[in-house]
């Protein structure tokens, strides 16, 4: 078995390698195109192959490569990235039905999907680096190989700001993890990741939480936590559509996957406050990224800042599953953990399914903007009835996956009773409230997002002509089919990631997790239950209720049917309907303190009367953390910079005089 | 259940009983014009069918035909018509057939040269 | 010449005969839509003091509606202003059979205004109409016995009616 994992991680990475070739040989034509993405489909196959198999193995495997001046390459692939690596196949392969229908074959599209290839081969390796300095380089490769990914179309407006705002958080954050391994490496003394959390005991307590806050912070940059978030919603509508599914849909989680590792692998047991920490920094995250997603016009930002509120629930998650292990309930904490990974592959999952729709509908509408776009419910029902289910899985409606993730939560949350100390009780459950209020306004968010899209009538003419003639239709149905099926098959999936909990912190919830009633219940069995299976059965057969009421209460008397009462309207007109600015409208007025909007209003003329043409209004929304921490630290950068600035004046004798300088200081050292 | 309440819900019985005194304003309630036929004459009639802002009046021959539906209970006939038109007090005149409410008065007054009685 | 009506005698009269009618034709309750081609908005005023407590419709089962879907009967008001006619036909189709359309007011019956190019002159030029009442407004006590006269096809006292003072004299 654990061959067979390495066999097909090995596989996987082959085939990504040689899908990148491919692109960059033949993907100037139509047949190269489709040759690679079949390969790179062949890659994901194996991917996700591998990531299950590790999950039901439970065990990881090491592979070394090469050796040489700057030493082997250790990879080990462990437990705790199977849900990930899984992912990683699924995006993959979902992206690869879809891209030979988005992209067109040329140079551009060539370049791009080699560095997409070698982007999957990067993230691969992060999941499966055995050593700090593998970890590293593969993470930093895969960061610059998105940057490039990002900047696909660089002529157009804002792609270039974008791109750049990515790559400058990311090398921040990866600072930050490199300091946070340079910790644990030197105080363990070995740079091995197993090492590592063998002798996780050495490092001192001051060091540990420096460590983790390092790494909480590092990771949070590419995971897109709230105050270091702002390159999301920059960076993800200028990305092609796969490009942007593939950053949200597995980019981010690989932040996230840093932070479990440093949380449960290489510094488990640590104290309460990291894991409150990691927690607070997770509902605000989830809190705020939905209210901004709410004040979104263009349909890919309000993917983005989604993203940013489900990686705030995953982040809650492993932070009250810290708590909770930190407190002793280890049932309740491994409960959590199994939730965020759970939560990592449904995330994956449906959000890289809306982004690959949102590319659809620019290319068949010509636009992104909400309120130009409508009732391509008629225009694209393949299309429709696709997103459909993804707005339903992330909108935490039964019976999909996003409603058992979150579902499992939230009774996780709940138990935070069992928590010795009050005050640590309280803190868990006003995130369980945060995270509520999260799920509310997702609900809204999500109506919004499907509804003014596919419903009513179209706003523009773009949208009333979109056609779904070669549209991709297939990676995007292929993910819809596993929101249903990690919906339903919820028991099978939480078995396999009981064996990855166990694998990664040693306890075994199964028999508190599942009831051989295919019931899920959060490891007490007093506390609550459900099952996604039987609760998917139930739901099917009531809808037959209506159908038979409708036959058995038929009238039998002659009937006549006039058309639907419309109040006596004339005629409807596409400016009647709700946009997508009024609809969130009572949103925005009761958060308005946290908005911070400015608003502008022309008119014409001042009559009161209202002849006085158009209104121009104009709102929007403060961008907090760019204004009060962003840019206070960038010019606090510049400041030291134009302080330091006088060293490099120039003039050549001012340099003669630094060597002579240095001259003297080697020799007065070197004297002594 | 109470006897009352189950009687009412059955059989729909009102609870409460009109105001036993007549209101006061019922007897200045805009009514329908009624018109002394013996003092019409074709000019005063001529006249009050010019008057009427409604065009409830119209003159055939030698009968005023009043419709009763167009009537809004202006009052100019009566101050016009003098002594020939009071009004009737009659003001409820739902009818389900329009034409039982265009009625038909003959003009039975002498001709009067010059007198706009 | 007519003696002086005694409302309070009529009223109690009126308000059986309509309960009466009402609990025969259409079950406990009826349920009124009313529908404004243009009125100046006083029979408007005249409808809604019917439901005010003076008079109080709901005592004797009838209800306003705004849905016609849920109407048994229709008033209709006003001299049927033609940008109207697209919304008096729709109300109508939606209204569902057995009803009855009540036209209220002396514009709607064809005073005041004549049919020209904005306006139709009277509400049964556009829909067929069961009763009229006329009156300008018709006080509430005229609606009642039009609400009456439409739901239990009462003997109706107009047609005997005369406007002939001198009727009876020997003329």
């Amino acid at each position: 078995m654990t061959h067979a994992i390495g066999a097909l991680a090995i596989a996987a990475a082959a085939c990504w390698l040689a899908a990148a070739g491919v692109a960059v040989l033949g993907a100037e034509r139509r047949p190269g195109l489709g040759a690679s993405a079949v390969v790179s489909g062949a890659g994901g196959i194996a991917a996700a192959l591998c990531g299950v198999l590790l999950a039901v193995h439970g065990a990881g495997t090491t592979i070394r490569l090469g050796g040489g001046p700057v030493g082997a390459a250790t990879f080990h692939i462990a437990p705790l990235a199977a849900p990930f690596i899984l992912l990683l196949g699924l995006v993959a392969g979902a992206i690869a039905l879809y891209g030979p229908r988005y992209h067109e074959p040329g140079r551009g599209t060539a370049v791009y999907l080699a560095v997409y290839n070698l982007a999957l081969l990067a993230s691969l390796a992060v999941l499966a680096a055995g050593n700090v300095v593998t970890f590293l380089v593969a993470w930093e490769s895969m960061a610059l190989l998105c940057y490039l990914l990002i900047l696909r179309h660089h002529e157009r407006p804002g792609v270039a700001e974008g791109a750049f705002l990515f790559i400058a958080l990311s090398e921040i954050g990866f600072l930050m993890i490199v300091l946070a391994f340079a910790i644990l490496a030197t105080q363990t003394g070995t740079l091995d990741l197993a090492g590592i959390a063998a002798r996780a005991g050495r490092v001192q307590a001051g060091w540990r939480s420096a460590a983790y806050v390092l790494a909480l912070c590092g990771f949070g940059f590419k995971a897109g936590l709230v105050p270091f978030h702002i390159w999301l919603p920059a960076a993800h509508p200028v990305a092609p559509a796969d490009g942007s599914a593939f950053l949200s849909g597995l980019v981010i989680k690989l932040g996230v996957y840093g932070i479990a590792l440093f949380g449960f692998t290489l510094l488990p047991g640590g104290p309460a406050w990291w894991g409150l920490v990691t927690m607070g920094f997770g509902a605000i995250s989830a809190v705020l990224g939905i209210l901004y997603a709410l004040m979104e016009r263009d349909l890919k930002r309000f993917l983005a800042f989604s993203s940013i509120e489900n990686i705030g629930i995953i982040v809650t998650a492993l932070g009250a599953g810290m708590t909770f292990i930190a407190y002793g309930q280890r049932a309740i904490g491994v409960f959590l953990l199994i939730v965020a990974l759970y939560h990592t592959v449904n995330h994956g999952t449906y959000k890289t399914l809306l982004f690959l729709e949102a590319g659809v509908i620019e290319h068949a509408a010509g636009t992104r903007d909400l309120d130009r776009l409508g009732g391509l419910i008629r225009r694209l029902p393949r299309t429709a009835v696709i997103c459909l289910i993804g707005t339903v899985a992330i909108a935490a409606l039964p019976p999909l996956n996003g409603f058992v993730s979150e579902w499992m939560l939230f009774q996780g949350l709940f138990q935070g009773f069992r928590i010795s100390s009050h005050l640590v009780g309280i803190l868990i459950v006003i995130a369980g409230a945060l995270i509520a209020l999260t799920g509310g306004l997702a609900i809204n968010a999500f109506a919004r997002a499907y509804g003014i899209p596919f419903l009513g009538m179209p706003r523009s003419g773009q949208a009333a002509h979109a056609s779904e003639i070669r549209q991709p239709v297939a990676g995007p149905a292929l993910l819809a089919g596993t929101c249903v099926l990690l919906g339903i098959g919820a028991p099978l999936v939480l078995t396999a990631l009981d064996r990855v909990a166990r694998a990664t912190t040693g306890l075994d919830i199964r028999s508190k997790l599942i009831l051989p009633q295919l019931t899920v219940i959060p490891a007490h069995t007093d506390f609550a239950g459900f099952s996604p299976t039987y609760l998917a059965l139930f739901l099917l057969a009531i809808t037959a209720v209506p159908i038979l009421i409708f036959f058995a209460g038929r009238p039998r008397a002659r009937s006549r049917r006039p058309p639907v009462w419309d109040g006596g309207i004339l005629d409807f007109k596409p400016r009647m309907q709700y946009t997508a600015t009024t609809h969130a409208n009572p949103v925005r007025v009761t958060f308005e303190p946290l908005y911070r909007p400015s608003v502008q209003v022309e008119r014409a003329s001042d009559d009161p009367a209202g002849r006085s043409g158009p209104v121009h209004y104009r709102f929007k929304v403060t961008p907090i953390f760019d204004r009060y921490l962003y840019q206070p630290l960038i010019r606090l950068v510049e400041t030291l910079a134009n302080l330091a600035r006088p060293i490099q004046s120039g003039d050549v004798n001012l340099y003669l005089f630094y060597v002579f300088v240095v001259l003297l200081i080697a020799y007065a050292v070197y004297a002594t | 259940m109470a006897f009352w309440f189950y009687r009412g819900v059955r059989k729909g019985i009102a609870t409460t009983r009109y105001p036993k005194t007549v209101d006061p304003w019922a007897r200045e309630l805009p009514s329908a014009p009624g018109f002394h036929a013996a003092r019409l004459t074709l000019p005063l009639v001529d006249r009050l069918v010019n008057e009427c802002p409604a065009g409830a009046l119209a003159r055939e021959d030698h009968e005023l035909v009043v419709d009763l539906g167009c009537c809004t209970g202006c009052g100019r006939c009566l101050e016009l018509g003098h002594g020939a038109v009071r009004p009737t007090g009659e003001f409820l005149l739902a009818s389900s057939d329009r034409a039982a409410l265009i009625k038909r008065v003959p003009i039975r007054g002498e001709h009067r040269m010059g007198n706009a009685d | 010449m007519q003696t002086e009506p005694d409302p309070s005698a009529e009223l109690s009269e009126l308000s059986g005969e309509l309960r009466r009618r009402a609990l025969q034709l259409f079950g406990r309750s009826l349920h009124i839509r009313t529908v404004d081609t243009g009125s100046c908005a006083v029979c408007e005023s005249e409808i809604r003091l019917l439901a005010a407590p003076h008079y109080d419709l709901h005592r004797l089962g009838f209800f306003f509606t705004p849905a016609p879907r849920h109407a048994d009967l229709l008033m209709v008001t006003g001299p049927a202003v033609r940008a109207a006619d697209n919304l008096l036909l729709k109300t109508y189709e939606a209204t569902p059979d057995p009803k009855a359309v009540i036209a209220v007011g002396a514009c709607a019956l064809g005073g005041v205004y004549p049919q020209d190019s904005v306006m139709h002159g009277a509400i049964d030029r556009v829909v067929p109409v069961d009763v009229f009442v006329p009156g300008c407004p018709p006080s509430p006590l005229a609606l009642l016995q039009g609400l009456l006269v439409a739901v239990g096809r009462l003997e109706e006292r107009v047609r005997t009616l005369s406007l002939d003072l001198d009727a009876g004299s020997a003329g």
